[in-house]
């Protein structure tokens, strides 16, 4: 019986041996964790869905290289008028979608009314935008409901990925074609989607009608494999060139395989503690300052990240424009901070850090402050629960210290400073402090009207200089995002801005 | 079984299909946590949020919307996925056919090895056959299916580099025209023989890992009731006339051995379904668990509620099923019956 169970075995993998293919030079495998929900420009908020968004629509403008710096990508040049309320847009001529059409202003109308229209999370990224008028063929003009400084980067954000009109042949019951460009893309991008095999594979093919040089990489294959070890293991043995999400443990443990490389750069997700400036003690600043003093940066950096970060200087992060490199930073002064929690009048206290397993780092976090909240006197309680419930009690104040991380959706300070000092933006959509600041709310509102960058700069550094000391946040630090590709795989630039996002039109294979 | 008698069934299957769209209903609804901020984003502005949620008939009250999923329900309508985007019924059927092949096919080999293992160790009570069956049911039954799915994974993959893992088709084989969604018969209506062998190499380690955790439980249950029956009157009777030994243990004894396993297999196969979610996280298997998961870390209700109604349909149906092969083992049951 056992002989026989142990050759039919043998003769089932015979039968399949060679199941395990390399892929060619000329086709790169990406192994994620997650199928992106979808690849719809106008619905699409996720890093997961940039991915597939990247590589597939062009936009306006976008990222220079490395930097969060803007060049045209479809725009040629650009303008605004005096007050900083109207854009004007000329388009590159040529640029053709993937089914050979040209792209021109009329398409870019459509795209954005289409964002707009569908209202969801990407309409969010276009705050100011009234509407789009096309003046002719290669020229747009944009008003915009106030004058509003950051617009330009604005367009940068994928859902204002230009879309082929046509595809509103696929529309059912007044949809605007969402079932269909949920998983089919209509761009003027480098790739086209061929093939998605839900939670199991999607297969970007190369656009032969882009415009720009042919890219050396026929085809990208995503697969979805949930399990870290499946992906590491992929990776080690060549079926797949890159691999994500790894987590920082993992990554240290690959260092040392010369066919692979550890990427791990600087990025803008910073994690922060959201603490409740309604409720007492946190309303008293004495009393905020004082926890800001009581937290190891520095340990937290070395031990949680094992170094792959640095602690925060300020809310715009180090990278960013608008970012102060001689602004203050609170440092770990325990002495200090049992003097301000006198000072405060404040004798036992106990508090409450909520967070859930959304984010790794959050529990080892909650787990450091604990150990040195303690030898300040302040007793923190834990409290771990489910993501949803989490944000849920957030956005209604009902947490005390709650865990945070945020991600720029497009590179300006407005995203950092007037998200989470805007009073009108309490709760939910950025000010999870409850922070209520009338000089810093005049400071930052006037900076995201004003169009000129160096006077913005002034007005958002002035602003950190009150809301730094002030303390609504634990500011910790901005980690570094890290994935892991094969040696062999070449040309990746990184961009803060893109997470999860590969420039695979310049990339390559050696093997 | 009489007709009055199956309505009767009928009619306690529906009761229960309702019972369970309104508990899950119910609960899915009342757990803290807005779908629309799921949809929208944590930072999206309350305007957007509102629109979201009148979009998606949130705005309504409950019984509203619970009498609106039931409409749509009664016209084959399982709602829309909030997270996906697309039809529910659509991502069942999508993912659903994924997960049966491979709880079908680890089922399949739990039987046909799980059975005649059950029955030798039986037969051999405390001989070196009778170890080893114990120790391997014990092993499946207490082994971890990720544990065990890690370690295969090392070995016939890592260091043999002899079967595939991650999917259910290789990359550079196309996949074939989808008519029923079982890849093994897709591939051989399609008439491709690379496709099927592929399709039959991603099959072998998750079918293998799942199929040994219910092949511990079928062994250790058929040795059990066959060792009962062995002591009973008749097989002493049948012993005594002198019948071949293989006719009086598969004949009669493991006939009568068979009808509480058939209870036990209903049960299996409903215990696929969770067991599932597991082997499909470890070998990256595109089935209805991680939907499922996914659904539910994003509280996308119509995607748990439209799961759970046709997995409660299912097990509904496999009890009717169960009932009828018992009729067909258990000739006391026939005449009862009649």
């Amino acid at each position: 019986m056992r002989r026989s169970l142990i050759s039919a075995f043998a003769l089932v993998s015979l039968l399949a041996a060679g199941g395990a293919a390399r892929a060619a030079t000329n086709v790169l495998v990406l192994d994620k964790a997650e199928d992106p929900p979808t690849c719809d420009p106008g619905i699409e908020i996720s890093n997961n869905g940039y991915t597939l968004l990247y590589p597939t629509y062009e936009r306006l403008v976008r990222y220079k290289g490395g930097s969060s710096d803007i060049e045209g990508d479809l725009a040629e040049s650009w303008s605004v008028d005096k007050d900083g309320s109207t854009w004007t847009v000329k388009l590159k001529p040529g640029h053709k979608f993937d089914d050979g059409s040209l792209v021109d202003a009329a398409a870019v109308k459509f795209s954005l009314d289409r964002t707009m229209k569908l209202n969801q999370g990407p309409a969010g990224n276009l705050p100011s935008l009234k509407s789009v008028t096309v003046v002719d063929p290669l020229t747009l003009r944009f008003e915009q409901t106030s004058a509003f400084g950051p617009f330009m980067s604005t367009l940068a954000t994928f859902g204002a990925s230009v879309i082929n009109p046509k595809a509103m042949a696929h529309e059912k019951d007044g949809d605007m074609a969402k079932g269909w460009l949920a998983d089919h893309t209509a761009g003027s991008g480098p790739y086209r989607i061929s093939s998605w095999e839900r939670n199991q594979s999607i297969i970007l093919d190369r656009n032969s009608n882009y415009t720009g040089p042919a890219p050396k990489l026929q085809r990208i294959v995503i697969k979805i494999v949930r399990e870290l070890s499946a992906r590491r293991l992929q990776l080690e043995h060549g079926d797949a060139d890159i691999i994500e999400p790894v987590p920082i443990d993992q990554a240290d443990a690959m260092k040392g395989n010369p066919k692979l490389v550890v990427e791990s750069h600087p990025s803008f997700l910073a994690v922060y503690v959201y603490l409740n400036n309604k409720k007492p003690p946190l309303d008293n600043v004495k009393v905020r300052q004082a926890l800001s003093y009581a937290v190891d940066y520095q340990a937290v950096v070395k031990e949680i990240l094992k170094g792959q970060g640095v602690q925060m200087r300020g809310a715009v992060p180090e990278g960013m424009w608008g970012h102060d490199p001689n602004g203050f930073q609170f440092s770990y002064d325990p002495e200090k901070a049992k003097a301000l929690l006198k000072e405060a009048g404040v004798g036992e206290l106990k508090l409450t850090y909520t967070f859930s397993q959304a984010e790794p780092t959050w529990e080892p976090v909650g787990l450091a402050m604990q150990a040195s909240f303690a030898r300040i006197g302040v007793k923190l309680e834990l409290q771990n629960l489910a993501d949803v419930v989490k944000r849920q009690m957030q956005a209604a104040g009902n947490t005390e210290l709650s865990a945070g991380t945020w991600t720029p959706d497009f590179a300006d300070p407005f995203m950092f400073m007037n998200f989470w000092f805007d009073p009108a933006k309490k709760g939910g959509p950025g000010n999870r402090a409850f922070y209520d600041n009338p000089k810093v709310t005049e400071l930052i509102t006037r900076a995201a009207q004003v169009p000129d960058q160096a006077e913005r700069q002034k007005l958002y550094v002035e602003a950190q200089k009150i809301t730094t000391p002030d303390a609504p946040y634990l500011l910790l630090f901005q980690e570094n995002n890290v994935f892991v590709r094969r040696a062999a795989v070449q040309g990746f630039v990184y961009n803060p801005m893109l997470i999860e996002v590969y420039n695979f039109a310049d990339m390559s294979k050696t093997d | 079984m009489p007709f009055a008698q199956f309505l009767r069934r009928l009619g306690f299957a529906a009761i229960v299909v309702a019972g369970v769209a309104v508990i899950t209903f119910a609960i899915s609804h009342l757990i803290p946590g807005d779908p629309a901020r799921m949809v929208a984003g944590d930072r999206a502005s309350d305007e957007i949020i509102a629109h979201i949620r009148q979009v998606m008939g949130l705005d309504r009250s409950l019984p509203v919307q619970f009498a609106i999923y039931l409409r749509d329900l009664l016209h084959g309508d399982l709602g829309v996925s909030l997270r996906t985007g697309r039809p529910v019924a659509q991502d069942i059927a999508t993912f659903l056919p994924a997960t049966l092949e491979l709880g079908l096919v680890s089922l399949i080999l739990a039987v046909v090895v799980g059975i005649p293992l059950g029955v030798a160790s039986a037969v051999h009570k405390d001989g070196p056959i009778d170890q080893l069956a114990r120790t391997v049911s014990v092993a499946g039954i207490s082994m971890p299916v990720f544990w065990l799915g890690l370690i295969l994974i090392l070995v016939f993959y890592a260091d043999l580099d002899l079967l595939p893992i991650g999917g259910r088709l290789s990359d550079d084989v196309l996949p074939p025209e989808r008519i029923t969604g079982f890849m093994l018969i897709d591939t051989l209506i399609a008439g491709d023989p690379e496709a099927f062998r592929s399709a039959l190499a991603h099959l072998v380690l998750p079918a293998s890992v799942l199929g040994f955790a219910q092949l511990g439980t079928i062994t250790r249950q058929i040795r059990a009731s066959m060792l009962d029956a062995l002591q009973e009157d008749y097989v002493r009777t049948a012993r005594a006339n002198g019948l071949r030994p293989a006719s009086i243990v598969f004949g009669h004894a493991l006939r009568n051995a068979l009808i509480p396993s058939v209870t036990l297999l209903g049960l299996l196969f409903g215990d696929l379904l969770y067991g599932a979610v597991l082997t499909e996280t470890v070998f990256a298997w595109p089935g209805i668990g991680t939907y499922v998961v996914n659904s539910i870390q994003s509280l996308d209700f119509p995607a748990i509620m439209g799961f759970t109604l046709i997995a409660s349909v299912g097990y509904v149906l496999i009890n009717l099923g169960v009932d009828f092969i018992y009729l067909a083992l258990d000739p006391q049951l026939r005449r009862a019956a009649s």
